[in-house]
Formats: C-alpha cells, sequence, structure tokens
C-alpha cells in the first residue's frame, strides 16, 4: 500500500511512529486496571527475537512470526502478571523493571541471537507499514470499545480503588491478569514489526529509556480515555519534527531582521537550539515534559475534553 | 428471591477468632443471624466489629472458627468470591470510586451478574454493536437506575461519585452494594455523620431493604437508630458476645450496661 | 585475591550507597522516586573534572566544589520539576523528574560531546601493603572519604534536630507539620543533601574509573534503585548496608560466574525482594500507603 506516495524516509517515519503507537497501548491496557509497567519495553523485546527467529533461523513466513511473538510475549505476561498481582505502585515499577533489564542481559549473553554483537540480517518486511495500520486500527477498535463497555467499567473501578470493586464482586485478579496479559501481547507485536523493519536489534535496543518513553506517550496523551495513547505518541513523535519545521521557517526571517546586534544572537542561538542534532532537541523535549506535566497533568486528552468534543453522541448515549 | 437457608438461619458464625500478634480481635464468637431480620451488632470501640466484617467478606482471614451463609461453609479466599455467593458490603469510610458517574457506580455493582466470567465480559465487549446499546448493558442500566430511584439518588445519575454531598455518598455506596443482588447485606456505620433527618431516612431505608428480602446486618453507634429498627441485637466486647437478644432485653443488661459506662452513650 | 575483590567490592559498594542514600531520603519524605538523581552524581563527577583541569584544584576543593554545586542542582530541581507539579497523580511528578533526566543528560552531551572524558591523577599513586591484600593510595582515599560521608549523614539522621525532622517528615507529613514542622523545608534539605552526596560520589567514581562520561548516570540510576530497595525504602542506614552488600556481590559473581552475569544477579535479587521481602532487609521508613 501507498508504494508510490511515499519515499522511504517518510515511511520509516510513520513505521517507527506507528510502532510507538501499538507500543503506548501496550503500556494502556495493563494501566487501565491501575497497574503501571516500566517493563513494555521487554515484552517487545520477547517478541521481537521470538518472531526474528522465527524468519531467520527457521524460514517462517512474517504473519506467522509475528502472531507467534506476540502470542510468546503473552504467555510471558501472564507469568510476570502473576507476581505482579499483589504489589502496586513503586513496587510493581521496580518489578517491571528488573524484568525488562533481565530480558536486556538474557538477549546480551545469548549466543544463539548474536550475543554482544545484536542480532543481525534480520529478513526485511516490505508491508510493515501495511501490518501497523491495520493493527493500530484494530486497537482503535478494541479499546474504544472496552471504554464503552461493563468490563472497561469494571477496569477503570479497579484502577480507581480496587478492595471496593474486588467488594463488589468483580473478578479483580482475572481481569487484572487479563490486562496485564494484553499488554504483553500488542508489546510483542510492536516489537516483531521493529525487529523486521529495523533488520538489526541487540540488547540495548529495547531499553529502559524505551519503556519510560512508553509510560510517557500515554501520561502525556492521558491515560483515561483510549485516544490518549495515540495522542500521546503521535504528538511526542512529532515533536523533533515540530522543532524542525520551525528552524525551517526561521531561516525565512528575513536576513536583514537579524543583522544586527542582538538579533543576530538571539537568532542564532534559536537556530542552534532548534537544530535537529539529537542532544539539543532531547533538551527541548525535557522541557517540554516538564511544562506538560505543571500545566496539564492529567494528560492532552481527558474525559472531560472528550466530553465536550463529542456532546451529541455521549448525551444520545445516556438518554 | 429465592430463600436458601438452612432452617431460617441465614448466617451462622461458630466460634470465629482473629489474632493480630497477641491481641485477640475476635475472641470465640458465635452467633447466629435469621433470615429476613434486621440485626444489629454493637459494641465500644475496639469491640471487634469491624474485624467481623472483613472476616465474613473475606478481607482477612480467620484463624479459627466458621462462616456458614445459608448453610453453606464460607471459605472462599477471595472477597469478590463471597459477593458472588449473596454477601455484599458498605465500607465505613466511604470508598466510592472517584471519577465514575453516580449511575457508573451502581452498575459497577451490576457486572459481576451480569458478566460472571471475564472471558465472556471481554467477548461481549468487543462484539458489541457499535451504535446504540447492547441487551446486558440496558437491563443492567434499567437496574441501576431502578435501585437509585429507589434510595432517591436517580435525579443524580450523571453526577460524579466525588461530588455528592456525604449523605447521598453513603446512600450510594449501599445502591452499589444492592446492585450485586445480595441476600446478605452487611451496612458499616451507616449513620456516621448523619444528622437526625438522615437517619430517619436511613431507618426508613433499611426497612426497604429487608422488605426486598435481604438480611441485613450493621454495625452502628447510633443507638437510638438501632433499638429503633433491630429485630435482634449482638454485643460484643474484647472480641467476644457479651449479650444476644431483642432490643428490650439488651436495654436493660447489666453486663451491656457495664461495658458501656464511660462511653457517651444513652442506651 | 579473594582479599583483592573484596576491596573493589568494597568501592564499587561504597559507589552504589552513595548513590542510593540520595534516592531513598527522597523516596522516604516525598514518596516520589526522583529519577534524575543519577544524573546529578554525572553532573557532580563533571564538575569535579573541571574544577581540576581548568581550575587546577586539588582534590579536595573538587569534592567540595562538586558538593556545593550539586546541591544547588537539588535546589533548582525542587522548585522546577517538584514544587509546580500537583502531588495528586502519582505519575505526573515521575515524568517530571524524567523531563530533568533527560534535559541534565543531554544538557552534558551538548556542552561536553557523547564521549568519554580522562579524569587526571589528583592523587599521587603509592601502594600499601597489609598483609595478603595490596591496596593503593587512591582506593585508600576514596573509601575514606566515602565512609566518613556516611559516618557523618547518618550521625546527623539519627543525632540532629534537622534529621529527626526528615525522620518524621517520612513517617507522616501532617503529624510532622503538627509537631512544628517546615514540611517544604524539610523536602529541600532533603534534595540538598542527597544531591550533594551524589556529586561527591560523581567525583570519586570519577577518580576511580579515571573518567567520566555524560551516560553514567544511567547504571547509577538503575543500581541505585535496586539498593534502594534492597536497604528498605527511605532506609538510610539500610540504603548504606546494602550499597556495600550489591557491590560485594556483583564484583565476586563477576570475578567467579561471568562479567555479563553480574547484572544480572543484581535485577534477579530485585526480584526476589520485590516478590518476598518488599520492605527490604532492613525495613521501610517512610509514609505509610492508605
Amino acid at each position: 500500500m501507498f508504494e508510490g506516495l511515499l519515499d522511504g524516509y517518510t515511511r520509516s517515519l510513520l513505521i517507527f511512529a506507528g510502532i510507538n503507537v501499538i507500543a503506548a497501548y501496550s503500556f494502556y491496557a495493563p494501566f487501565k486496571t491501575g497497574q503501571v509497567s516500566l517493563g513494555q519495553a521487554g515484552f517487545m523485546a520477547v517478541g521481537a527475537y521470538t518472531a526474528a527467529i522465527l524468519t531467520q533461523k527457521f524460514g517462517m513466513p512474517f504473519a506467522v512470526a509475528l502472531v507467534a511473538g506476540g502470542a510468546v510475549a503473552g504467555v510471558v505476561g501472564v507469568a510476570v502478571g502473576f507476581p505482579a498481582l499483589r504489589i502496586k505502585g513503586i513496587y510493581l515499577l521496580l518489578l517491571t523493571l528488573g524484568f525488562a533489564e533481565i530480558v536486556s542481559v538474557i538477549v546480551l549473553s545469548w549466543d544463539y541471537v548474536g550475543g554482544a554483537q545484536g542480532f543481525r540480517k534480520i529478513p526485511f518486511n516490505r508491508y510493515t507499514l501495511d501490518y501497523v495500520i491495520v493493527i493500530i486500527l484494530v486497537l482503535l477498535m478494541l479499546f474504544a470499545r472496552l471504554e464503552r463497555s461493563s468490563l472497561g467499567r469494571a477496569m477503570d473501578s479497579i484502577h480507581q480503588d480496587e478492595t471496593a470493586a474486588e467488594a463488589m464482586g468483580i473478578d479483580v485478579v482475572r481481569i487484572k491478569l487479563l490486562a496485564f496479559g494484553l499488554g504483553a501481547v500488542i508489546a510483542g507485536l510492536a516489537g516483531a514489526l521493529y525487529a523486521h523493519h529495523a533488520t538489526y536489534m541487540d540488547s540495548t535496543t529495547f531499553n529502559v529509556m524505551m519503556g519510560i518513553e512508553i509510560l510517557m506517550f500515554v501520561v502525556v496523551g492521558g491515560g483515561s480515555t483510549f485516544l490518549g495513547p495515540l495522542v500521546g505518541a503521535a504528538v511526542l513523535n512529532m515533536i523533533p519534527e515540530i522543532l524542525r519545521a520551525l528552524r525551517d521557517w526561521l531561516e525565512l526571517v528575513p536576513v536583514a531582521w537579524t543583522n544586527f546586534f542582538p538579533m543576530n544572537r538571539v537568532y542564532d542561538f534559536l537556530h542552534d537550539f532548534l537544530d535537529f542534532e539529537n542532544a539539543k532537541r532531547l533538551i527541548a523535549y525535557g522541557i517540554i515534559l516538564i511544562i506538560m506535566m505543571i500545566v496539564r497533568p492529567d494528560g492532552l486528552v481527558t474525559r472531560d475534553s472528550l466530553r465536550r468534543l463529542a456532546p451529541a453522541r455521549w448525551k444520545a448515549k445516556h438518554a | 428471591m429465592p430463600e436458601r437457608s438452612a432452617n431460617g438461619v441465614c448466617l451462622a458464625i461458630e466460634g470465629l477468632t482473629k489474632r493480630f500478634g497477641g491481641f485477640y480481635a475476635l475472641n470465640e464468637l458465635s452467633m447466629q443471624v435469621a433470615t429476613g431480620h434486621i440485626h444489629a451488632l454493637i459494641g465500644p470501640n475496639g469491640a471487634g466489629k469491624t474485624t467481623f466484617f472483613n472476616l465474613v467478606t473475606g478481607v482477612l482471614p480467620a484463624d479459627k472458627g466458621r462462616i456458614v451463609f445459608e448453610g453453606e461453609v464460607v471459605d472462599d479466599a477471595r472477597p469478590s468470591k463471597r459477593t458472588l455467593r449473596g454477601i455484599a458490603r458498605t465500607f465505613q469510610n466511604i470508598r466510592l470510586f472517584p471519577h465514575l458517574t453516580v449511575l457508573e457506580t451502581v452498575m459497577i455493582g451490576a457486572h459481576c451478574r451480569a458478566f460472571p466470567s471475564v472471558v465472556g465480559a471481554l467477548g461481549k465487549a468487543v462484539l458489541q454493536p457499535p451504535f446504540g446499546e447492547a441487551g446486558e448493558e440496558r437491563t443492567m442500566r434499567e437496574h441501576a437506575l431502578e435501585l437509585l430511584s429507589f434510595l432517591g439518588l436517580a435525579s443524580q445519575q450523571d453526577a460524579k461519585a466525588s461530588d455528592l454531598p456525604y449523605g447521598e455518598q453513603r446512600k450510594l455506596e449501599m445502591a452499589r452494594a444492592l446492585a450485586t443482588q445480595p441476600r446478605l447485606l452487611l451496612l458499616d456505620e451507616p449513620a456516621a455523620g448523619m444528622n437526625p433527618h438522615e437517619t430517619l431516612e436511613l431507618d426508613e431505608t433499611i426497612k426497604k431493604i429487608r422488605d426486598r428480602g435481604i438480611t441485613v446486618v450493621l454495625v452502628e453507634h447510633d443507638m437510638r437508630l438501632v433499638m429503633e429498627i433491630s429485630d435482634r441485637i449482638t454485643v460484643l466486647n474484647f472480641g467476644t458476645r457479651i449479650a444476644d437478644g431483642v432490643p428490650n432485653e439488651i436495654q436493660s443488661n447489666p453486663a451491656v450496661i457495664e461495658a458501656y459506662l464511660g462511653e457517651d452513650v444513652k442506651l | 585475591m579473594i582479599f583483592q575483590q573484596l576491596i573493589n567490592g568494597l568501592m564499587l559498594g561504597a559507589s552504589y550507597a552513595l548513590i542510593a542514600i540520595g534516592y531513598t531520603l527522597i523516596f522516604g519524605v516525598l514518596r516520589l522516586l526522583y529519577f534524575a538523581h543519577g544524573e546529578v552524581f554525572m553532573v557532580g563527577a563533571f564538575v569535579g573534572l573541571y574544577l581540576v583541569v581548568l581550575g587546577h584544584a586539588n582534590i579536595y576543593v573538587a569534592l567540595i566544589g562538586a558538593m556545593l554545586a550539586c546541591g544547588l542542582l537539588g535546589i533548582i530541581a525542587v522548585y522546577v520539576s517538584v514544587r509546580p507539579v500537583p502531588k495528586d497523580r502519582p505519575l505526573a511528578p515521575l515524568i517530571s523528574t524524567i523531563g530533568l533526566t533527560i534535559i541534565l543528560q543531554n544538557l552534558a552531551v551538548y556542552i561536553f560531546g557523547g564521549q568519554q572524558m580522562a579524569f587526571p591523577e589528583t592523587i599521587r599513586q603509592e601502594l600499601y601493603q597489609l598483609g595478603p591484600v595490596t591496596i593503593s593510595s587512591v582506593q585508600i582515599f576514596i573509601l575514606v572519604t566515602a565512609v566518613t560521608l556516611m559516618l557523618a549523614l547518618w550521625l546527623f539522621i539519627e543525632r540532629s534536630k534537622t534529621g529527626r525532622a526528615i525522620r518524621a517528615t517520612a513517617e507522616n507529613h501532617e503529624t510532622a507539620a503538627l509537631l512544628g514542622v517546615d514540611v517544604n523545608r524539610v523536602v529541600l534539605i532533603t534534595f540538598v543533601i542527597g544531591s550533594g552526596i551524589a556529586g561527591v560520589a560523581g567525583v570519586l567514581d570519577g577518580i576511580k574509573n579515571s573518567g567520566v562520561s555524560p551516560f553514567m548516570g544511567v547504571g547509577a540510576t538503575a543500581k541505585g534503585l535496586i539498593v534502594m530497595l534492597l536497604g528498605g525504602l527511605g532506609n538510610v542506614p539500610g540504603a548504606m548496608v546494602a550499597g556495600l552488600m550489591l557491590g560485594m556481590i556483583e564484583i565476586l559473581s563477576a570475578a567467579y560466574i561471568g562479567t555479563t552475569e553480574r547484572d544480572f544477579f543484581s535485577f534477579l535479587i530485585l526480584i526476589l525482594i520485590l516478590l518476598y521481602k518488599p520492605t527490604g532487609l532492613f525495613g521501610t521508613r517512610t509514609i505509610e500507603e492508605r
């Protein structure tokens, strides 16, 4: 799809952005029940490596490998989900973090998947973008429906007061496990897609920073509605592009306006700062994060903002 | 509502014991609650009343003794299983879901009856029609609205639970518990913080609940309310039963009066 | 041979301990995972480096300079990323400290480049023989400084009035406030102390490794968290002991089992503690969960 319309660079950009969106939903699933996991990158790694082993070492078609990657990640997810049931807050953060780190270490020391050299020459999948788009659409539909359903409400209730939910007959254990496992499956799919587009990965690919970024997508986008992860991932991924566009606009300023002091200094500083070079872009990113948490800690999309945007349909639902 | 009771006994407690370190919160407590009664549990602070609730609802495991509900021994480890049996509760310090609306809160209570299986619930969520309401959703909503009307909260259905005044939050907790279709309802200090007018309303409400065929056990400090509505009262002190009888008997029981000496309570 | 490893383990452990102190202090009073703490450690190392290289300072000045600079950084962190963010949404403060982490790390990369930089020799290298053990003057210096710092902090926390205020705040904000403690000021002091110590730890690490890098904070963060948990959340003496223990375990497992596996053990310990003794080896000392 879109073969003729997009050049390779844009295509790649969209793919990585799309994978980030999928990863954001992998965080969102357990988060809906109140489980904050910093370990989704670890599940991505599980999915990625499972799929890559199947395609590169066993010659299986990508579709099969993708499903297998998700499935294995899901099984591991449920396994990790069990001990996660009875721990909360910072302890859960640390547990999931520890899990991701252990996966990293295992990958590093397992020569079958390349060890320190990394897993090379993963078969490139031409249709990654198509898969990404389809999966995102499915996820949107799934989570939109979940939000309107009794199960979705039950998950919210667990998030807001687990003890009360349990007392009202909500099967907290099974629902939390389901959410956690679902998150792991989604992460596994994201990882498999990544591996077959980047064609290379090693123990540093799915690292702590990625786990943190995934968390950020949802917190910045808004963790209380199904659109939050999409918006968060899209916006945060677009910031470097926005900054680059800003710099391009800056260059359109007539030379005469900035030929003199102090404007030339200001211009140089801004131009330098908006440079696409990694470190500076990330500094801007960090500043944006802090400002966002001060100004809009609930995220960009909240229940109230959705209500205001679609009042007619909402009122009809509750008529 | 079908009654499955053994000889009219809804809840039988036999030798129930709970220790915290060296301290006995409940010590060989035995008592019976008759089906269809409003049964009050009173006693000075620290007598073990909330621990009793926590043991019956499964929040804490018992060290010794048995809990028999409608003739069956109850030993489920998880509170949600006990709720499915038909035992529901409210909380002493109200535990509502801060960001849900009043209607949604009550519908949470209804969830366990509509969707006993998680996989089923997931299936229904995924397969629901894209617009409008699925069958179960409508049934749950109507059931919830009925309960809200029953408790006088229908006009508030879209308000955020945490925005309600205190008295109405207590009523909401009751509505939520009722939505689980219990046959035994445990009310933990339902009159706490209420003014006399609200307490009168509560009096009526509890009686209406009983009239629906639900056995009610309440822990309370408001003696006027207790004496007025209870069919039977059990008095606890130091984790054991010191008296058990109808309100008149309890009022004139010397052991009970002595237990309350020093407490600012008029029996 | 084993004694040599023990010394190395102590040195690594001292480093972990000093970092974990900051984490656990801050978590204790705020229930906040101050992610940026590892970067504060890195900043301290760079401040020390520049004082030595550009300012031709001796090692003591470098240490004190790093401590002061990082203490200042702690104050800035409180005013910029802690105070303005509402605490009732638990993840927001975490994200803002992550934002701070990103800023600090990339500021360092921007200013110093992404490569490791050499830390010049500041202490005359001499070797001493104590029985079967050979120990260098550098190692002695590091250990003595670290232990002195830890001892001083321990005395401060357990015996001084401010230390008591810190412990009271860690247990319960409301009670502490009722007792006349200025909770905001205590939080600020905690940040300053924790950051200052991390700064010193950074310089010490620079000396030990003869180099500093803008990315040295990342590993410090991970290990600092494990040690914090191992010692008990909010438990400062616990963090000290746990840090030393973890350092020993890592070095010994690297020596006798294999270098890549050494991290594996640390994270395995993390998981086991979380599952079986989340209060840590020595018990938590922090705001009770409701």
